[in-house]
């Protein structure tokens, strides 16, 4: 038990911190106060809630989906999905195939979980202007800069480097064959394939016209 | 069973009931005055009980706090009552979560312990649902069905007759309510106890010399824990009082355990 609320406990004070660094998620979580969202995923043993007041609390809930989604509100969202599922969910237009192909299962509020997922997504923190307030201004930007350049190297050299290995291992070692190779013998499977279809069809007939 | 079986049934199985003395951690007090002992510990630790609960447990007192709260099952709109509720750790968050359409009640019978928790409540902005009253667990004074869940947090060790306490509970509940008792218990282990006895009577008092110049206060605290029922005579405890699908959970190795009973 203590192993499964000090996971709470920190995520709580995780989240709530994050939070509170972006002074315009005041007003998304205004919209939430007094609501509830509570996720199911397949695979961990207890649901969990988030609970919306002037701050999130974290709550674990230890009855089954089938249990607790009888209690609903429109204050209350109850999800049960997969964890691979979860970032699909922040698109509208995919709810209802997903509940209709039984990845979702969803009792009381939909907007509840899109709401959530808003004061998430939109958070907007000023790291540079967080880490000044410990290090001075000037110190703050430097690191920032530099970390800045690091990554732009960094992805540079990846890129030269993903480049190099695809032309040594395609023309050099012709260790594997090239993208429009690939495409080409795609294609050709294609092709190979409606013929094969085609002709399954016309001996069907065939046989149906002895 | 009605009401009036179950108290009658429950003082006969009460320890002590028909004497006139009671423990006072490992001393024998006359009834009377335990209240008024268990008040004077309560008014030295009160202004250093936060401190040295993190102390002592190593913080993990909160780790079973929330573990009550979650079992608590407390939605928007309920009226919760928090028995010995001290420096309001259960209520703070049991007034979020019941939101403005619900309330909560902070009671315990020390006015420090309740002084120290409504000003940490109130510097937490925590206002509009939380009422503030001194009473005493064995006589609450409330109408009988007010209460949809009851919480006692490391309170029901240090009540004269326990029995009454639940009686007390279960008359304030309202039909489909449940209580829960947070409450140092008996480990599990044999080598857990040994190491639990040497951690509670060796050193923590003398913590409790350092940090809040009271040791015989919290000789008080380890001797209390091993007068106190053990996981099922508590059980059974709920059960004589009316408490119905009684169950326990144990944390920490039983050092602590959560009692869980509902009225119907």
């Amino acid at each position: 038990m203590p192993a499964s609320s000090l996971f709470t406990a920190s995520a709580e004070a995780l989240i709530n911190k994050v939070i509170a660094l972006d002074e315009d998620s005041e007003k998304r979580l205004a919209l939430l106060n007094g609501k509830r969202l509570t996720v199911f995923l397949d695979g961990f043993p207890w649901g969990v809630t988030l609970a919306f007041s002037s701050k999130v609390d974290i709550l674990l809930e230890h009855h089954p989906y089938e249990d607790v989604s009888v209690h609903v509100d429109e204050n209350t969202c109850y999800i049960k999905t997969h964890f691979d599922v979860l970032p699909r969910l922040t698109q509208t237009s995919q709810i209802t195939q997903l509940i209709r192909e039984g990845k979702l299962h969803l009792q009381g509020e939909p907007g509840i979980a899109q709401q959530v997922a808003a004061l998430f997504q939109q958070l907007d923190i000023d790291w540079e202007e967080q880490l000044s307030t410990y290090t001075g201004d000037v110190p703050a930007h430097q690191i920032f800069s530099s970390a800045s350049a690091v990554k732009a190297q960094v992805l540079a050299f990846s890129e030269r480097l993903t480049r190099g290995l695809s032309n040594a291992i395609t023309e050099e070692k012709d260790i594997a064959v090239g993208k429009l190779a690939v495409m080409h013998f795609n294609d050709e499977v294609d092709a190979l394939r409606d013929d094969a279809q085609r002709f399954e069809a016309r001996l069907r007939l065939l046989e149906n016209s002895l | 069973m009605s009401d009036t079986d179950s108290r009658e049934q429950a003082s006969q199985r009460t320890p002590n009931a028909s004497t006139e003395q009671t423990d006072f951690g490992f001393q024998q007090v006359e009834k009377s005055q335990k209240a008024s002992l268990v008040a004077n510990v309560f008014d030295s630790v009160a202004a250093k009980y936060d401190v040295m609960n993190d102390l002592m447990s190593f913080g993990v007192h909160r780790l079973w706090k929330r573990y009550t709260i979650d079992c608590a099952g407390v939605r928007a709109g309920h009226k919760v009552l928090d028995i010995a509720g001290g420096t309001g750790d259960l209520t703070a968050k049991f007034s979020r979560l019941v939101g403005p359409t619900g309330s909560v009640t902070l009671a315990d019978i020390n006015l420090s312990m309740l002084k120290v928790g409504r000003d940490k409540l109130r510097d937490q902005g925590l206002v509009n649902n939380i009422d503030y009253v001194q009473a005493d667990a064995e006589a609450l004074p409330f109408p009988d069905n007010s209460f949809d869940v009851v919480t006692m947090a490391f309170g029901l060790r240090n009540v004269t007759e326990k029995q009454n306490a639940l009686n007390s509970i279960y008359r304030v509940l309202k039909p489909g309510g449940r209580l829960l008792v947070l409450e140092f218990s008996k480990p599990a282990s044999e080598h857990l106890s040994k190491i639990y006895d040497m951690y509670s009577f060796h050193i923590l008092p003398r913590m409790g010399q350092v940090v809040a110049n009271d040791a015989d206060s919290y000789r008080y605290l380890a001797e209390s824990i091993r007068m106190h029922p053990d996981q099922e005579t508590l059980k059974g405890m709920f059960e004589s009082a009316g408490f119905e699908q009684c169950d326990y959970t144990n944390l920490t190795g039983g050092i602590v355990a959560l009692h869980r009973g509902y009225k119907f």
